[in-house]
């Protein structure tokens, strides 16, 4: 059986928050924690792909979301994941006041450094549950 | 540039054309008028997209053949206006789509390609069949017999009934035509009577009729769907036909309704050569 944590972003597109939650996940799947972590696509979720809701279903995932709608975690818990932690990067974002983060389709330099800090938090939880 | 529309890419979040996908969208909207669509939230924000759409022509952009996008669409029964699939069209630009995330070279030229095509689109609202995105560039094969040749266009998303006619197919819509079979049978071509805009057409049934000084031919359209507009052109000058079938020739584009039920009954260039090559020597 597949253990790894899955760590699943919301779609963000055309946000700069949402962006950030896509990018942080990704340093963490594929840079941080690529043996304990995986991704799945949050659209094959809600469309109800069978083999992403096969992946989540009772698993331990963790999700990142970049507004308060909260789509991520919502979905996850819809399909049956686990949700273990919800990270919101408004939170993460609020930390760094007055800073520019760049726009919906490239990060400026405080922008990647709030997701390097967002991609710690989160391999920091998967380490804790994996 | 395309102005005003509504735009819904898909996720795009583990495959390199999902996030040329995403690329593309926001692109759209930060040059033009156009609005996003997020394909997760609207899932749940029905009111707020639902407003969207019905004020604006839907454009959705797919990444890969999984079509979630085209899903969400359908689930939310959205009128999709246009589609497109970034991995038909980085085969069409014969751009190779790797495994990165962070867009490359090539990745961004297929972005720069797909979305300063657009920039011709402003009349799609309006039905102006001459700027739907089609381009025809095609490579011919060609078979002679006699003084007459015949060509066929060898494009992977040219599909041809028996009947000799052509449909080239772009996401959700396709153009219609005969091919130079027909044309080199028929010799000079006088007169040609379109479908109706709107009409709704079975795959198989007629889609408007030509007319030389031999014969009277149907064009049977190869795929089903509702003629969304005619090449107007052919009313005056229908001998466009004879020159060049394919391209300033063709009859009418339709919106698809069932494509993936209709492709089991077509043909491709390979088959349809050999078919079209027997009848010729027939």
């Amino acid at each position: 059986m597949n253990t790894k944590v899955k760590v699943i972003p919301c779609s963000g597109i055309g946000k700069v928050f949402g962006l950030m939650a896509r990018e942080a996940v990704l340093k963490t799947v594929h840079e941080l924690c690529p043996d304990k972590s995986e991704t799945v696509c949050l659209a094959y979720i809600v469309t109800g792909d069978k083999e992403a809701k096969e992946k989540i279903e009772g698993c331990d995932c963790i999700t990142v979301d970049g507004c308060p709608k909260m789509c991520a975690s919502k979905n996850v818990l819809i399909t049956g994941g686990i949700v273990k932690e919800a990270i919101k990067v408004l939170d993460t974002v609020k930390e760094h006041k007055g800073k520019q983060f760049g726009t919906p389709t490239q990060l400026d330099a405080d922008g990647k450094e709030v997701i390097n800090e967002i991609a710690v938090k989160i391999a920091k939880k998967i380490n804790e549950i994996s | 540039m395309v102005e005003n529309y509504a735009i819904l890419p898909c996720n795009g979040l583990d495959k390199c054309a999902g996030v040329i996908s995403g690329e593309i969208a926001v692109k759209l909207c930060e040059s033009g008028k156009n609005t996003i669509i997020c394909p997760v939230f609207s899932k749940i924000a029905d009111a707020k997209y639902r407003k969207i759409t019905d004020e604006h022509p839907l454009l959705v952009i797919d990444g890969c053949a999984t079509r979630c996008a085209s899903k969400i669409a359908a689930e939310k029964n959205y009128r999709i206006f246009r589609k497109i699939t970034v991995t038909e069209e980085a085969k069409r630009h014969h751009i190779e789509l790797k495994d990165n995330l962070r867009l490359l070279e090539d990745d961004n030229s297929l972005v720069e390609i797909i979305v300063d095509g657009f920039s011709d689109a402003g009349g799609m609202a309006a039905g102006v069949s001459e700027e739907s995105g089609f381009s025809f560039e095609f490579e011919y094969e060609t078979f002679q017999k006699d003084k007459f040749i015949f060509r066929v266009p060898r494009n992977t998303s040219v599909y041809f009934n028996e009947n000799d006619c052509w449909a080239y197919v772009i996401g959700n819509r396709a153009r219609i035509g005969v091919t130079d079979f027909v044309q080199q049978n028929l010799s000079d071509i006088l007169y040609f009577i379109p479908p109706e805009i709107g009409a709704i057409i079975s795959q198989f049934d007629a889609a408007g009729e030509i007319e030389s000084s031999k014969a009277l031919v149907d064009i049977i359209s190869p795929v089903s769907g509702m003629v969304v507009s005619i090449n107007e052109m052919l009313v005056q000058k229908p001998e466009l036909i004879n020159e060049n079938p394919y391209e300033s020739g063709w009859i009418a584009e339709l919106e698809l309704t069932d494509f993936e039920s209709d492709k089991e009954l077509l043909i491709g260039f390979d088959k349809y050569f050999e078919l079209m090559k027997k009848k010729v020597e027939g």
